[in-house]
């Protein structure tokens, strides 16, 4: 009977560290993943980040310090251009994104004929792919004649009723649209997948309190999927940031070939650290945010 | 007598039909009186005109975006057929004059797609597999755990996602060098089983997300019910993530099949082992070495890859993935529906 009695006074404290145990037996595939898969060449990296190679291979190399950083802060041309452009492109079409993308899900959510195939539709350009075939499509000059002809027109007209610099933002706003949207297909799905979620009990509910659909959108709607923006906004700056179409991307894939490695490890280091922080910031404002059900 | 019965029930069938049409009639007559009764003005109400208005505009959003969606693939699809001299004329567009389906056998055959489909096939259903199961289990455990270190695991996974593969690449590679695994499959396909791999990092956190909006209740009632941490685990809260392993699944595969980076590099000295987009820019390679002595085209003659057979090939890499994606279509896009990522 004491024992017993013992156990249950014991059984709290127990719980809480078997379930910190079970929890790690959880994430212990990705802590083993990061040992083997990670951790080592990321430090790896970060040394040739600072260091000089003696021999192609590679094998061989010696602390400089700074000098690759200084080089690109001081003497590369066109590191920090390129930089920039990219942290703009990225700051730019997050946004654009994910509202383009809320509203075509939004749209294809609604109970209407044909959502089947405008839903598979808006999921064609995830299946043409990320890499080298959407890439070469766009090089070809499939992206260009879709950009084209809609700039040329409406650049004149654009030029002509509101004066020259807004309407380059407007057209510059175009063609960047049609290549966001290819690009939005895994965003569409996924907010999709969160707004089926939602029950329509609650829509009702508001319905009969009077709310109007506006009102429904942001006081149901939004805070609900609030988990998936915040999916989708990592997702997105790091499709962003790791497009392989990128320039910063592939002056560093070039590095390797060219055997300035090291230069080009620098290059990513500088460029990595930046769009974490970037979004780090963002997943930290989104947890204020976002909207779930909690830790126990 | 068995007639009567039969024109009985068709007189009966007939009379039914009839009441309901005057019914019909009827209720019609009388949604005209009182539509008589309300003004003209009033008949048409804002509401019904809204409401046409914003259909006709949904649909036509609908449809312009539809057209820039499949824009590339309707091209991809029409110049595949067309011949050499469709392909130089510019006003040919949409209609090609005659359809080539050799350009079809060409590219079968410049990329020796049947002896290069296994590897994509092979590679691209096991890592998805490893993505699926390995995955959800680590995107649970950071969703439904709390314990030492867990923000930090996380901050990793976020990381793993950021850290572009071209930065991590030579050490990855030296290091699989001296395991010898290079000019295997093992790098493309362990990383998977590990939570790593190609865009692990995001499959984990959509699980995350998944399970951080599931209520607890199901999770404390079965381990009231005396249930492990694994059998809830793979009896109760997997199978309610089926959809987002579905999402996951269709997600891993298109990834692994398109991407031709890592391969590329970790294969490249065994080309057998190659995987089928690797096999792709070659040919836009000689596409390229044709284009920049345009001039010469006639001296290039006997290199027959133009335009329209870079396309098909494109075309018949991505065909695998259509079939595919057409069998689970309705599935995904049901789970999709029915995923709740959102939770409530």
């Amino acid at each position: 009977m004491s024992d017993k009695s013992k156990k249950k006074e014991k059984k709290p404290m127990a719980m809480k560290t078997r379930r910190s145990i079970e929890g790690f037996i959880f994430v212990l595939p990705w802590l083993i993943g990061a040992a083997l898969f990670f951790i080592y060449p990321l430090f790896q990296s970060i040394r040739y980040s600072f260091s000089e190679m003696d021999s192609l291979a590679g094998t061989k190399m010696h602390w400089v310090g700074l000098a690759n950083y200084s080089y690109l802060f001081n003497r590369s041309t066109t590191y920090i251009p390129k930089f920039l452009a990219q942290i703009k492109n990225t700051v730019i079409n997050t946004p654009i994104t994910l509202v383009f993308s809320l509203i075509i899900a939004m749209l294809v959510n609604r109970d209407m004929k044909g959502k089947g195939a405008f839903r598979t539709i808006f999921f064609i350009p995830v299946l043409l792919g990320t890499g080298f075939i959407m890439e070469s499509l766009l090089g070809v000059g499939v992206g260009e004649v879709v950009t084209n002809s809609s700039d040329s027109m409406l650049t004149s007209i654009l030029m002509q009723s509101i004066g020259g610099t807004f309407a380059t933002y407007v057209t510059e706003f175009l063609s960047r649209i049609t290549i966001i949207l290819w690009k939005s297909g895994v965003q569409i799905i996924l907010f999709l997948a969160g707004l089926q979620g939602i029950s329509s009990s609650l829509y009702e509910a508001s319905r009969v309190d009077g709310a109007t659909e506006w009102e429904n959108f942001w006081k149901i709607t939004l805070p609900l999927i609030s988990p998936i923006i915040l999916l989708n906004i990592i997702y997105t700056m790091i499709d962003s940031f790791t497009d392989s179409s990128n320039e910063l991307m592939a002056d560093i894939e070039k590095s390797v070939e060219t055997g300035t490695l090291c230069r080009g490890a620098a290059m990513g280091w500088l460029y990595f650290a930046f769009t974490f922080v970037i979004c780090l910031l963002a997943i930290l404002v989104m947890k204020k945010l976002t909207f779930n059900q909690g830790e126990r | 007598m068995a007639k009567n019965i039969a024109k009985e029930y068709m007189e009966n069938r007939a009379e039914k039909r009839n009441e309901k049409r005057i019914n019909k009639q009827m209720e019609k007559e009388a949604r005209k009186q009182l539509r008589a009764m309300i003004p003209l003005k009033d008949r048409i109400t804002k509401k019904l005109v809204k409401k046409i208005i914003i259909a006709i505009l949904i649909y036509l959003v609908l449809f312009d975006l539809a057209f820039v969606f499949l824009y590339p693939f309707i091209t991809m699809i029409i110049d595949s057929v067309k011949s050499e001299a469709d392909l130089l004329n510019s006003t040919v567009k949409w209609i090609p004059s005659s359809i080539e389906w050799s350009n079809y056998k060409v590219a079968f055959e410049g990329l020796q797609y049947s002896k290069y489909i296994w590897n994509s096939v092979f590679v691209t259903a096991v890592a998805t597999i490893g993505h699926a199961f390995v995955c959800s289990f680590i995107g649970y455990g950071l969703a439904r755990y709390k314990f030492p270190g867990k923000n930090l695991i996380f901050v990793g996974v976020v990381l793993s996602m950021l850290v572009p593969t071209q930065v991590l690449i030579f050490p990855l590679y030296q290091t699989y060098g001296q395991w010898h695994w290079l000019d295997s499959f093992l790098p493309l396909l362990v990383p998977c089983f590990v939570g790593f791999g190609l865009r692990g990092g995001f499959y984990i956190f959509l699980f995350r997300q998944f399970f951080l909006g599931l209520p607890w209740e199901m999770e404390e009632a079965a381990r009231i019910d005396g249930c492990g941490c694994f059998k809830t685990f793979f009896r109760i809260m997997r199978p309610m993530a089926r959809s987002s392993i579905l999402v996951c699944t269709v997600l891993s595969i298109v990834w692994h099949w398109n991407d031709y980076f890592e391969p590329n590099i970790y294969l490249n000295q065994s080309p057998e082992l190659l995987l089928l987009p690797a096999r792709l820019p070659s040919m836009y390679e000689q596409l390229n070495v044709i284009s920049s002595e345009a001039e010469n085209i006639e001296l290039a003659s006997d290199v027959i890859i133009n335009q329209a057979i870079c396309m098909a090939s494109t075309f018949i890499v991505i065909l695998p993935l259509l079939i595919a994606y057409m069998f689970v279509q309705k599935q995904f896009m049901e789970g999709v529906e029915r995923s709740g990522l959102t939770g409530m």
